[in-house]
């Protein structure tokens, strides 16, 4: 009797489940169910168009925890859907006292030990459908997506899919989605070699919670004994500014720049930097460019914390600082390429 | 027995030390037993490694190589030193074995007054020790006496540096590349992926803007 077709799937039981599909063998329905659901969305854009649908018509309550190098973060999220507005809170259980509310793009931070609020607008967060949609091969041309099994977080069931970069300038992700609700419970951040560098999950989560917009916008609100700051931030184009990339950067297109008046700050910093910021779809990196400070800008240097990593260069009369969630080789190519117009 | 009796009790001093617990009375005798007795600097040096063992359970704790830090011990006790400071080679040769015998740190003017916080604060001293390897470049020659005063923000002019508490312990970081991480994470999160994971990623690793105020 041959016996490999079994050990074969003692050893890879997960992959198996999507192969069986494909194959039209007969496993257990749920495992069809599962499976089918990952193996339809062989168009990466469809695949995250269809969690984004699924996980917008949601409210919850979770602990989401975050682990990055050797540190541990964790908060508590509470998300609420109604119609087009989206409200979530989010407070935080380690590190210091935030309490951060976002209706839309509104983002409201409550710094207790400050006594501080800062109202801020991000236009990155409404972004998300323009992402696909308008990049609609680009993600797809850097990333391949592949089944990578069924799993459990926080106690409900989820399909796992690996989004796997088709080259090393940027990582790949492990993503879990809830199988009945489609939100993303647990995403892991994989550097080329597959190894992880960060994580998230939520610990807990509640779904179909009784949380209430209209109770969140009134906390959001609350700002008696609170100094209110509002961040102001000059949208530019880094072309306005003078700065060009030499040559692009694989997958990455610029997605805005801003400059911020100036405000003295712990460093000592007299000018706030350009900041520009590119996207592949998945992995950003924001590219700072400030006037050269012998004083401060002593030496170049490189860092990584989990996935963010950063580097600086110095260019002529200015600063580079280079921060993304991409590998480090990734950075000195936007480092290398960035350049003043003579 | 009387040398196994002794052998206890210097291992108790030193785990005194460890825990911060010593008194400067003991202090002194043990600094005394440690330049003469190796055997109590190899049981110093395990003491690290069981410690860092027990502390990072992902990371595999390595002893040190205690031939080499003899030698640099010795290197030490002959380099020129600023001061009058009696016990700095020996805090230097206690710091050793945290430290990888790996980072050449200047010594600070105020080492006189900081050694006792040192010895008091050596668990966080040696958070800042792991912190130090992955902050590379980052930190100044310099800079080692300056973490182990807990909040110090260096000033002179050069690269400033803030310490920022987080669930592992009290990290240094450039503060200027403080604000632009926070800057990358507000304003350049844009990712498809629909966790909140630049949101909230933000949230659970910010630091307040103005933490200067």
């Amino acid at each position: 009797m041959n016996l490999k077709p079994f050990s074969f799937l003692a050893l890879s039981m997960p992959a198996l489940l999507a192969m069986n599909y494909v194959a039209a063998q007969v496993p257990s329905p749920a495992a069809i169910a599962s499976a089918s659901a990952v193996a339809e969305s062989k168009n990466i854009n469809e695949w995250l168009m269809r969690m984004h649908e699924s996980s917008k018509n949601r409210a919850y309550i979770g602990t989401y925890v975050v682990s990055s190098g050797s540190v541990i973060s964790s908060a508590k999220i509470w998300h609420v859907c109604e119609g087009n507005q989206q409200m979530e809170r989010v407070e935080t259980l380690t590190g210091a006292p935030r309490a951060i509310f976002r209706h839309n793009d509104r983002v409201v931070t409550f710094m207790p030990d400050h006594k501080l609020v800062r109202n801020e607008k991000r236009e990155s967060w409404g972004m998300f459908p323009e992402l696909v949609q308008s990049a609609d091969s680009r993600i797809a041309d850097f990333y391949k997506i592949r089944p990578d099994g069924v799993d459990r977080v926080a106690g409900l069931d989820a399909d796992v899919v690996l989004l796997v970069p088709k080259d090393n300038m940027r990582f790949g992700y492990r993503v879990w989605t809830a199988q009945k609700k489609g939100l993303v419970v647990k995403l892991q951040t994989l550097d080329i070699d597959g190894k992880m560098l960060e994580q998230a999950a939520f610990s807990e989560l509640q779904l179909d919670a009784p949380v209430k917009m209209d109770k969140l916008l009134h906390m959001m609100g609350k700002v008696d004994g609170y100094r209110v700051e509002q961040p102001v931030l000059i949208k530019t184009t880094a072309g306005a500014e003078g700065w060009f990339l030499k040559t692009p950067v694989a997958g990455f297109k610029p997605m805005s720049c801003y400059k911020r008046p100036t405000v003295a700050t712990a460093s000592g910093g007299s000018e706030d930097p350009l900041q520009w910021i590119f996207s592949d779809g998945l992995a950003s990196v924001s590219l700072f460019v400030e006037p050269f400070d012998r004083q401060r800008h002593d030496k170049e240097s490189s860092m990584s914390i989990g996935a963010t990593q950063t580097m600086t260069r110095q260019l002529g009369a200015y600063w580079v600082t280079v921060v993304g969630e991409v590998p480090m080789s990734t950075l000195r190519v936007f480092a290398n390429g960035i350049e003043h117009k003579k | 027995m009387n040398s196994s009796k002794t052998a206890i009790q210097n291992g108790e001093l030193l785990s005194a030390l460890v825990d911060g617990e010593l008194l400067p009375k003991e202090f002194s005798a043990l600094h005394g037993i440690c330049n003469q007795d190796s055997a109590v600097q190899v049981t110093w040096n395990t003491y690290h490694v069981i410690g860092e063992a027990l502390r990072s359970p992902g990371s595999t704790a390595q002893p040190a190589d205690f031939a080499f830090l003899m030698r640099l011990q010795q290197e030490l006790v002959k380099a020129p030193l600023p001061g009058t400071v009696t016990e700095a080679s020996f805090v230097r040769s206690i710091r050793a074995p945290v430290s990888d015998a790996g980072h050449r740190r200047g010594s600070a003017a105020n080492d006189s007054h900081f050694r006792w916080k040192l010895v008091a604060g050596f668990a966080s001293a040696t958070a800042f020790l792991a912190i130090a390897w992955s902050v590379n470049g980052l930190m100044l020659p310099a800079a080692g006496s300056q973490l182990a005063q807990l909040g110090a923000v260096a000033g002179g002019g050069t690269t400033q540096q803030v310490v920022i508490a987080s669930p592992q312990g009290l990290m240094v970081r450039d503060a200027r590349l403080e604000e632009l991480l926070s800057a990358h994470k507000q304003l350049g999160a844009t990712s498809a992926l629909p966790v909140p994971s630049g949101f909230l990623r933000h949230a659970t690793f910010e630091i307040p803007e103005n933490f200067d105020r």
